[in-house]
């Protein structure tokens, strides 16, 4: 037990950086300031959705009241809990199982597999509570003050909302743990990140287009179809340890104890049985995806020819290595690229299913299309297009995250005899062709669906190009400012870079002011040229500025960071 | 040909001095070993001979081109072997090899002849096409000292470069080091391995708490202390 205890310690320190937080703190105090106010932003993020989550499920509760129903607040709270613990927990837990980089210093160790699993587990059991918290406590608080519960109800929710992760996590590392040991998806790393990127991006859209559907009408109307809706009583049935939390938390005396007692049992047979199965098979997976195996294709002399001949100028190399690493890195193509195509494409499904759902006093979609295409709403229906150009453009990770991903391998960057000037025209390069590419999907999604003639198409395309290259050289400049450069895992490049939250907000600044600017010269009746050309020129303007403060800051900081 | 002068570099504010003061200078045609104890600031000196840290103090000339200055012309004659292959996973071997010839503005018919002499002295050929992430840490040694020497540097800057190497391809790097010398080149090396900077090196410097504490031939240093092996000398040097 010493020993797992042991281990789950170090695990707890390195899951939460504890150590490296503590050098931080004592050795470089410069880097404070912008620790704390990275963590009051995420408080007051966080703190923002919780007040919005808060007030939903204090409707909720009060739809609930008047049908005689007030703990459906907690079965919705439980259900949703549980299932997004769940599903998330199967990718969650198979990264941190089988694809910890950890593995190899593990298993060497005199430590049983159980050990290793439970110490595992219980680190994701911990960081679950990140999300199992912000879900539950609202509705726990919002629940027991609205009905005056008493002292035993309090009790019984701390305990029921520590062990809600356990059992959508044993479940799904009991799944992970019997696949694993059938299918070797060791080798698949990258279709595992593709398939879990989907899954993700899937369930967001569909939660999208469920809230959408409901929402069409008043609130409490809403609410009360939530209420009725088959799906939460669908998943309450086949997953019933959310009835017991809720029957736990609403039964009074006796009843109430049973069900925390059903609930507290359950969790830990998953647990036990969990540990069980880890301990046979656990070791035996983990092994037998270890090795890696090679192609080994000798160069054939006619293969040989063609690769040496390819010689290029070394800008053109580095766009090309650019791209490369990109798009052989599943995640930076998840989030860097998916997005940026994906996003126009979303974007018009919305706006037709809005159209579609429409009742009284919305537009159907034909009627929306024949008005953006009459004469009086020319202008505004372009400078919209033109707006959602340049949203996407904005919104481009593959700029903000241009000099992170290099990380560790950034001294070759640093080595190599090409000015940093270059370096960075070649990032810039690659960045832009991933925001020409978004522009020219929505100018495609614009002609097809929204029937755009052939010069307003004109007009969003190259102001959309136009705008595209200031916004790409300034989410670009926030990372050469700022480049996030040790890191083990490509997440952490591209996810986890708070780079790339910057450059979104410095555009959307930015595309506001441009905007707010834009309806003022329209709304002064300026002729529609002449607000194109403005647009243009200030676009222009723009351009100048942010070109030359990124290649100073290349300079400088290719010069000053040092690995 | 390298110059180093007056070099000093700290750390955490300037508390712990890495370098101190540290003047050198390695003439062409030299073999040039460089030992010390861990943390005795061999890899800062090389990292910032190679232009990856920033001195605090002090100069450094590369074939005459100061790495402050003249970066970029100094840059393009040194062949650098960082002591830990970090190298883009994702690339195959000979697109990273072809990516290092196309910065270091190689030829074809030049890199077509250095690849294929290279990959086959450390018999990396069949593997020349799979992703660098499948490789052992010793090819992935092999790959970078490969990438560094393929545009033929006058200046060779190699930090440990037989850790990982297998005992033949380590014996055919240290003949073309000497080979390389021979031309009229330079060679500064890092190593732990007092064996090989014995019988490789022209000459031998011994950084100590970041200072050079012994410079010389094999024969300059055994007259200094006394005794005859390079074990001793360097046992005795670095225990004060």
């Amino acid at each position: 037990m010493n020993l797992f205890f042991t281990l789950f310690r170090t695990n707890l320190n390195l899951n939460f950086g504890i150590s490296a937080l503590k050098y931080r703190f004592r050795k470089e105090s410069k880097k404070i300031p912008e620790t704390l106010l990275i963590v009051i932003g995420i408080l007051f993020g966080f703190g923002s959705l919780i007040g919005l989550y808060s007030f939903l499920m204090y409707q909720v509760f009060s739809a609930g009241l008047n049908l005689g129903q007030p703990e459906i607040v907690l079965t919705i709270a439980f259900v949703s809990a549980q299932f997004i613990i769940l599903i998330f927990g199967i990718f969650y837990i198979l990264g941190v199982f089988y694809f910890g980089r950890d593995l190899s210093m593990l298993i060497p160790l005199p430590l049983s597999p159980y050990q290793v699993l439970g110490s595992k587990f219980a680190i994701v059991m911990i960081n679950e509570y990140l999300t199992a918290l912000p879900l539950l406590v609202p509705p726990i608080i919002i629940y027991g003050m609205g009905t005056g519960q008493g002292f035993f109800y309090w009790v019984k929710a701390l305990i029921l909302v520590l062990a809600t992760p356990a059992i959508p996590l044993t479940i799904a590392s009991i799944f992970v743990i019997v696949l694993m040991r059938f299918a070797n998806l060791r080798k698949r790393k990258d279709l595992l990140t593709i398939v879990g990127g989907f899954v993700g991006l899937l369930l967001s859209l569909g939660l999208n287009f469920w809230i959408q559907k409901l929402q069409s009408g008043n609130m409490v109307n809403s609410i009360q179809r939530l209420i009725e809706s088959d799906l939460i009583k669908m998943i309450g049935q086949s997953f019933p340890p959310s009835i017991w939390a809720t029957l736990a938390l609403g039964g009074q005396g006796f009843s109430g104890f049973a069900y925390l007692l059903l609930f507290l049992f359950v969790s830990l047979l998953l647990l036990a049985a969990m540990l069980r199965l880890g301990n046979q098979f656990f070791y035996k997976s983990v092994l037998s995806g270890q090795e890696s195996t090679r192609k080994r294709k000798v160069l054939s002399s006619k293969n040989e020819h063609r690769r040496f001949n390819s010689s290029t100028s070394p800008m053109m190399a580095i766009i090309i290595r650019e791209w490369r690493l990109l798009l052989r890195t599943p995640i930076y193509v998840l989030n860097g690229l998916s997005g940026v195509i994906i996003g126009p494409f979303i974007l018009v499904l919305l706006f037709f299913t809005q159209g579609s759902a429409g009742g009284s006093g919305s537009y159907t979609t034909e009627q929306l299309l024949t008005l953006i295409n009459r004469p009086e709403f020319m202008i505004t229906g372009t400078l919209s297009a033109l707006c959602i150009v340049l949203f996407t453009a904005g919104m481009n990770l593959v700029a903000s995250t241009s000099l992170s991903r290099e990380g560790q391998t950034f001294w070759i960057s640093k080595m190599i005899p090409v000015k940093p000037k270059v370096q960075i025209v070649a990032k810039l390069l690659q960045a832009y062709s991933v925001a020409f590419l978004s522009v020219l999907v929505t100018v495609i999604m614009l002609a097809l669906f929204f029937k755009f003639s052939l010069l307003r198409i004109a007009i969003v395309f190259s102001l959309g190009l136009l705008g595209s290259l200031p916004l790409t050289a300034l989410n670009l400049l926030i990372d050469v400012l700022r480049p996030k450069l040790i890191w083990t895992n490509p997440h952490e490049a591209i996810k986890q870079n708070l780079n790339g939250l910057l450059g979104m907000l410095i555009s959307i600044i930015l595309l506001l002011l441009i905007g707010a600017g834009v309806i003022f010269i329209v709304m002064i009746k300026t002729p529609d040229s002449l607000v194109y050309g403005l647009l243009a020129l200030v676009l222009l303007l723009l351009t100048v500025p942010s070109l030359l403060g990124l290649f100073n800051a290349a300079e400088r900081t290719y010069r000053r960071t040092e690995v | 040909m390298i110059e180093i002068k007056n070099l000093s570099k700290a750390y955490n504010k300037g508390q712990v001095k890495a370098v101190d003061n540290l003047n050198l200078h390695v003439q062409s045609g030299e073999i040039f070993g460089f030992l010390g104890p861990n943390g005795a600031g061999k890899t800062t000196t090389i990292k910032m001979m190679v232009g990856l840290l920033n001195p605090d103090e002090g100069s450094i000339s590369i074939n005459g081109y100061d790495t402050k200055t003249q970066s970029i012309q100094a840059k393009s004659t040194i062949g650098y072997v960082p002591d830990n292959p970090d190298i883009y996973d994702r690339l195959t071997g000979i697109e990273y090899l072809n990516f290092m010839a196309d910065v270091y503005r190689v030829s074809p018919e030049d890199r077509q002849k250095r690849i294929n002499d290279f990959l086959e002295m450390f018999e990396l050929s069949d593997a020349a096409s799979d992703l660098i992430k499948s490789y052992s840490h010793g090819m992935k040694q092999k790959l970078v000292v490969t990438g560094a020497l393929i545009h033929n540097p006058a200046v060779w800057i190699l930090d440990e470069p037989m850790v990982g190497l297998d005992p033949k391809s380590a014996h055919l790097l240290k003949e073309y080091m000497r080979k390389h010398c021979e031309q009229g080149n330079t060679v500064f090396f890092s190593t732990h391995i007092l064996e090989v900077a014995e019988k490789l090196c022209d000459r031998i410097g011994i950084i100590n708490k970041g200072k050079l504490i012994a410079i010389g031939t094999m024969a300059e240093l055994r007259q200094g202390s006394g005794t005859s092996s390079l074990e001793n000398i360097f046992l005795e040097l670095t225990e004060e």
